[in-house]
């Protein structure tokens, strides 16, 4: 029984997506009517009933005390975890006993995410990202909605199957000739080619990757791209998964697989049209398009351009920063210079703003209310830099994001903007031809990618923080292949341990506990975690501070934790390049500690090797 | 608004609240606060939070079909009971393990129910105002633990054992089985200034009852400093009684216990025989007395025969067992009356208790069967012939007390060396004695028990049925409790309580006996154990500990008042492992560290909790098998042992 609900302030439900069980419950529970075609808004209503209580409590409890609802449990297991973003706040509920608490939590953040990678910064504004959400045509909404459901159902079969989103780190197909020949085929062949196309329209490859199933095997960035972050790269692979889901999980009968087949039935109602995504960089999310090519099922190559236009992604977001900054100490009760304070000189700003403002009017694109705002910060009968200007501030605000959505938001675009079809075929016929040969050993390999010849060791997982990569032996268990587990009951208990080392690692790792072993039943559990500098010198321990209960999950797909901790240790240590790792394993209980411990030990020399392959 | 809201708001909250009460648009959100802690918050933050959390709730469980039990927010979290139109709701800081906050709601509830009864009838019968005094003692008394980790792991509080003359523990054990020798005794507990002595209830039964001694004592303390003590006899010494409301499976427990059963076989015997004038056990044998003083004083038999003694009654019993309000001293009622309304014995009834004592204590001894050195008694035998008064009595029992027992084997002029190793010897004796006895004892009814306790199961199964699954939370269903009465003997710090049956009440002799039977051993209990130094807490050593009894409830650590440096870490990482270990049956061992490790080891009966202190060596947590944080497990387990903890 679950559901994950996103509302916002006046209670308005602006996405809901239940599974089967919970949406039987809410109909029995308020004998909602089945007839078709009514079954859907009416079903919309009764959610909005069931939740709207709960939503304006939150609001009433952060207006008058403070203070927010994180989470209810009932004494029937049933739990509901509740986060609020700016306007919005997400629930998400479960009562089959299949996710935790910290799972809950972790499904709304990344669902956070999810917007995030579809609509960048217009999730900076409750008004737009309404817009956004809820599109006023219920045609519109629905495909919309059924594109989010289907993205958050892929991410929870990823999250429940592949040990790569356990971990949220990238795994790498280990295979360092194979994975340098691809690099350098992307590099000199495949982008220079389209890049130096006339039939590009504009667009400009910035990275290139091939994936089988969701294991990279060979990434390439242009010079003049920025770095993709890993949780970007995660998150992309969920989009891939969602069009064209590994056949791993079509062989079930679930609930997940059927709706997992739909999709494939009809993966985008033009093939050739690129995804939207907003990738991070330093300044803002900047608006890139998403090529997805299936050159065999399992294996797709990926390319990431960027598109005409993407600068006033960067100039939006400069003014949007000031105008934050400015609504902030105008909020703190600073006033006049004060209130600008750590800003270019205001009249910079102005004039800046009012060339882009014209050069946008140029585009056909209007900003209203800029005029207001001057006019009572700058003109003399105006107030100035007061208090006053607050609702000007948010208009200008809202304003600037409405200028991005009609710039970069996936509805708006122009459906002619892409790279020619003609470029994308060529483009997918020569990777397929360079891969031909590889293609049956590449899908093998992904299900047995590393093997353990430690005796007593069950299982491991080994990751590099730094560059978000993991390692670790196959745990197929719904496979038909079998992986180094076998299959069966077995293979699957051992799956549920490892899942559960994973969860309590990262709550320990959580409160700042960096060494975690744990004797559980017939098993004996570690963890670690610790830093080295670039030639592998270990780095001494330092302590690491407490998240607060409240704060994004241990993780990199969502608020990546790892880069916050990697420039905490950095503090302390300028003047060389640290890297962090973690290993997780899982060794038979009689083995004795010092023995467990001397395999860890090793271990972790023998995993750092295969982490140097180049990926550039 | 927010800000001084948010500043009041880091306090503990707790209470009750009943939306029966606020059901109409112009019902005001106060008629439906029962109790609201601390009272001094302003109504309509009370209001505030009630309302909000009471409507949130309502609507959480609505939508699961199930009451919430715990509640969330980014500061603070709040463990909930609903029931019918209540809601009790108990917050906390965020780092207080999600068990030991749940549980400490449950206590709480149960301790209201067990002093008041059913919430709902103790309401109508009494005051809000009134009500509020008894939650605010009860709050106060549990959230009262001497360290965080008290409160954490929500133990009984103990006497420092190891401080402790092991002869005095038994000596409390003997006075508590003598006292059952009285069929309308159900069981009982020794106490010392707020801490258990001896019991023979359930760690949560015990915890009940304790609230009651803590507060008679300060009561008690506070009448003598106004200069309002009793004229009906010495504030220091008095007995009293008070209803109380028990759950049908802690009264079935109570009246199939196996000790009690066994004693209770041997009370058919003829309660009086020569026989028992004989002294059986050393312990006791520093009670003075002789052949014909316990032979002039009757042993009141009559009793023992026409009460319903039999262990077994079964729980069809209880419409019999109807509360008598008239003859009851409720504990609101003790507080708004008069000290005068505790029972307090006239000086007279002093004078027949030291025999009755006696001939009780003699009797539990011959019901254990304890075959002792006579020679040595006989000796104390003549030598306190000539003590008559009680108040002598007395004295001499403090002194022989004090003495180490030793007064009776005419050791007076020896050495205290000597009398040292006598002592020891002594209690060595003693010690493997009792211990093999009880083993023995408690084989004979294990298997009774087994069957009855199937038995009891069978028929609750029945009694529950309908509900389906048996409510975590027996006190909450109102109509299943049962009155029942706790009888108090107070000795200065020393309390002797008893749980009864309804009918000891309106019984004199049963009353009176079990009074006489205990009264001179509580004194020199009571005596020994003011006059044994708290003992100097040795150092601290090199580490820090915490272990967990689960069966007794009870912990024994060295961390101390609150904690700082390396304790507090030790107690952060201690809450977590405790919270893992409530979550997950199978953990066994834990090693976690953040600076310094912490080493967790838990079984089927305790948990115990290892920090090894000291500047820990560079390392890299990188996986190391030299890494010093490995060898905790070895480590614990050799520190440990002096403290009684054996983790082999």
């Amino acid at each position: 029984m679950k559901c994950l609900l996103l509302a916002n302030e006046s209670a308005e439900v602006l996405f809901y997506w239940t599974d089967t069980e919970f949406e039987q419950r809410v109909q029995e529970q308020y004998g909602v009517s089945q007839e078709e075609g009514e079954r859907l808004p009416a079903f919309e209503d009764s959610i909005n009933t069931l939740f709207a209580p709960i939503i304006i409590s939150c609001s009433t409890m952060v207006d008058r005390l403070g203070d927010n609802y994180t989470s209810f449990s009932t004494e029937n297991n049933h739990i509901y975890v509740l986060h609020q973003f700016e306007e919005c706040l997400y629930i998400a509920v479960n009562g089959d006993g299949d996710e935790t608490e910290e799972d809950l939590k972790r499904k709304i953040f990344v669902m956070k995410k999810l917007t995030e990678i579809m609509f960048g910064m217009v999730t900076f504004s409750g008004a737009l990202l309404r817009k956004e959400l809820r599109p006023q045509d219920t045609e519109q909404r629905n495909r919309l909605w059924k594109k989010l459901r289907s993205l958050l159902e892929t991410y929870s079969r990823l999250r429940e199957n592949d040990q790569s989103f356990l971990v949220e780190a990238v795994e790498r197909l280990i295979h360092p000739t194979l994975c340098e020949q691809c690099i350098e085929f992307l590099e000199r062949r495949l982008v220079q080619q389209i890049n130096s196309n006339m039939d590009r329209m504009g667009e400009e490859v910035l990275h290139a990757f091939i994936l089988v199933h969701t294991k990279l095997l060979a990434f390439y960035s242009s010079r003049n791209a920025s770095n993709l972050y890993s949780s970007d790269l995660l998150a992309l692979i969920i989009l891939v998964q969602d069009l064209y889901p590994s056949k791993i999980n079509l062989d079930e009968t679930s609930e997940m697989a059927e709706d997992s087949l739909q999709t494939l039935e009809a993966p985008t109602p033009d093939p050739s049209a690129p995804s939207r995504v907003f990738l991070e960089s330093k300044e803002c999310p900047m608006p890139h398009s998403m090529y997805c090519l299936p050159l065999w099922p399992g294996i797709t190559l990926v390319l990431l351009t960027k598109i005409p236009n993407s600068h006033v992604a960067t100039s939006v977001c400069y003014f949007l920063e000031a105008f934050v900054k400015l609504e902030k100490r105008l909020c703190e009760g600073h006033e006049g210079a004060a209130a600008m304070r750590g800003q270019p000189s205001v009249q910079e700003q102005r004039s800046r703003l009012e060339k882009l403002i014209k050069t946008w009017a140029g585009m056909d694109i209007q900003v209203s209310g800029q005029q207001n705002f001057k006019n009572k910060a700058f003109s003399r009968s105006g107030s100035g830099f007061t208090s006053d200007l607050l609702p000007s501030c948010r208009n200008m605000k809202t304003q600037l994001c409405g200028v991005y959505r009609q710039f970069f938001a996936a509805e708006c675009m122009g459906s002619s903007q892409r790279l020619a079809p003609h470029l994308q075929e060529r483009a997918l016929s020569m990777v397929q031809e360079k891969l031909m040969d590889w293609k049956d050993f590449l899908l093998v390999k992904s299900k047995r990618n590393i093997t353990m010849e430690f005796p007593g060791l069950i299982h491991f997982i080994y990751v590099d923080r730094s560059n978000g990569q993991m390692i670790a032996p196959s745990l197929n268990v719904t496979d038909r292949t079998v992986s180094e587990l076998g299959k069966g009951p077995l293979a699957d208990f051992i799956k549920k341990k490892v899942w559960s080392l994973v969860a309590t690692a990262q709550r320990y790792l959580q409160k700042g506990y960096a060494t975690v072993t744990l004797r559980d039943g017939d098993y004996f559990y570690c963890y670690f975690l610790w830093f080295e500098n670039e030639t592998g010198y270990k780095l001494e321990v330092i302590d690491i501070p407490s998240s607060p209960d409240d704060g994004a999950p241990v993780g990199m797909l969502t608020c990546d934790y790892y880069r916050k901790l990697l420039r905490y240790y950095s503090k302390k240590h300028q003047n060389e390049v640290v890297k962090c790792y973690e290993l997780f394993t899982v060794h038979l209980g009689v083995i004795p500690n010092e023995y467990i411990l001397q395999h860890c030990s090793q271990l972790a020399r023998k995993l750092w090797e295969p982490t140097r392959i180049p990926l550039l | 608004m927010a800000e001084t809201a948010a500043l009041a708001y880091s306090r503990r909250f707790f209470f009750l609240y009943d939306s029966s009460k606020v059901q109409e648009e112009e019902d005001r959100t106060r008629e439906g606060i029962y109790y609201f802690s601390p009272e001094d918050t302003p109504v309509d933050q009370q209001e505030l939070l009630c309302g909000q959390l009471a409507g949130v709730c309502r609507c959480v469980s609505e939508m699961s079909s199930s009451p919430v039990r715990l509640l969330r927010l980014r500061k603070s979290k709040y463990a909930v009971r609903m029931k019918d139109s209540f809601l009790w709701a108990l917050s906390c800081v965020v780092d207080i393990p999600d068990v030991s906050v749940c549980d400490l709601l449950d206590q709480l509830i149960a301790l209201f129910c067990f002093y008041n009864g059913p919430v709902r009838q103790s309401y109508q019968l009494y005051s809000k105002e009134d009500l509020a005094l008894r939650w605010a003692r009860y709050l106060c008394h549990l959230q009262g633990g001497s360290t965080e980790l008290h409160n954490i792991f929500s133990c009984v509080r103990t006497i420092d054992s190891t401080h402790i003359d092991p002869l005095l523990l038994l000596k409390a054990a003997l006075i508590l089985q003598a006292c059952q020798r009285c069929p309308l005794v159900l069981a009982g507990c020794i106490l010392y200034r707020g801490r258990v002595v001896s019991t023979q209830m359930t760690p949560a039964l015990t915890m009940k009852v304790m609230v009651y001694e803590t507060q008679t004592y300060s009561q008690d303390f506070r009448v003598t400093a106004n200069g309002l003590s009793s004229s009906v006899g010495s504030p220091s010494s008095f007995t009293a009684t008070t209803q109380v409301f028990l759950t049908p499976t802690e009264l079935y427990m109570l009246r199939c216990h196996p000790v009690d059963r066994a004693c209770r076989s041997h009370c058919s015997q003829p309660p009086c025989q020569p026989s028992k004038s004989r002294f059986l056990s050393r312990t006791l044998s520093d009670t003075p007395t002789t052949d014909t003083d316990s032979s002039s004083l009757d042993c009141p038999p009559v009793s023992y025969q026409t009460m319903p003694s039999s262990p077994r009654s079964s729980l069809s019993d209880e419409p019999y067992f109807s509360p008598i309000p008239s003859r009851v001293n409720t504990p609101l009622h003790s507080n708004l009356m008069n000290q005068s309304e505790y029972f307090t014995p006239d000086s007279h009834d002093h004078g027949t208790l030291n025999g009755t004592n006696l001939c009780a204590v003699k009797e539990s001894l011959a019901g254990l069967n304890i075959k002792q050195d006579t020679d040595a008694s006989s000796g104390s035998e003549t030598k306190s012939e000539g003590l008559n008064s009680d108040q002598d009595t007395q004295s001499d029992e403090i002194k022989a007390l004090a003495n180490g027992y030793e007064q009776s084997n005419c050791l007076d002029n020896h050495s205290d060396h000597d009398n040292q190793i006598q002592n020891e010897e002594n209690k060595l004796d003693a010690n493997n004695h009792v211990a093999n006895k009880n083993g023995k004892f408690q084989g004979e009814t294990e298997e009774e028990a087994r069957t009855k306790s199937k038995q009891v199961e069978g028929r609750l199964k029945e009694k529950y049925e309908p509900r389906n699954t048996p409510s975590p939370h027996e006190t909450l269903a109102d109509t299943s409790l049962v009155p029942s009465v706790l009888y108090q003997h107070r000795v200065r710090g020393l309390v002797l309580a008893l749980l009864v049956e309804p009918e000891f009440n309106t019984d004199p002799t049963a009353r009176e006996e079990v009074h006489h039977s205990s009264m001179a051993s509580l004194n020199g209990l009571e005596a020994h154990l003011r006059n044994t130094s708290p003992g100097t807490p040795g150092p601290p050593g090199p580490y820090t500990f915490a272990h967990y009894d689960c069966i007794q409830n009870t912990l024994t650590t060295n961390v101390c008042g609150r904690s700082a440096g390396p304790q507090e870490a030790f107690v952060r990482a201690t809450k977590l492992l405790h919270s893992h270990f409530s979550h997950l049956d199978t953990l066994q061992e834990a090693i976690v560290r953040l600076g310094s490790a912490v080493y967790g080891t838990r079984s089927m009966a305790q948990e115990t909790y290892f920090l090894q202190q000291g500047t820990p060596v560079r390392n890299s947590g990188s996986p190391d098998p030299q890494d010093s944080a490995f060898s905790l497990p070895r480590k614990a387990r050799q520190r440990l042992l002096k403290h009684g903890v054996n983790l082999l």
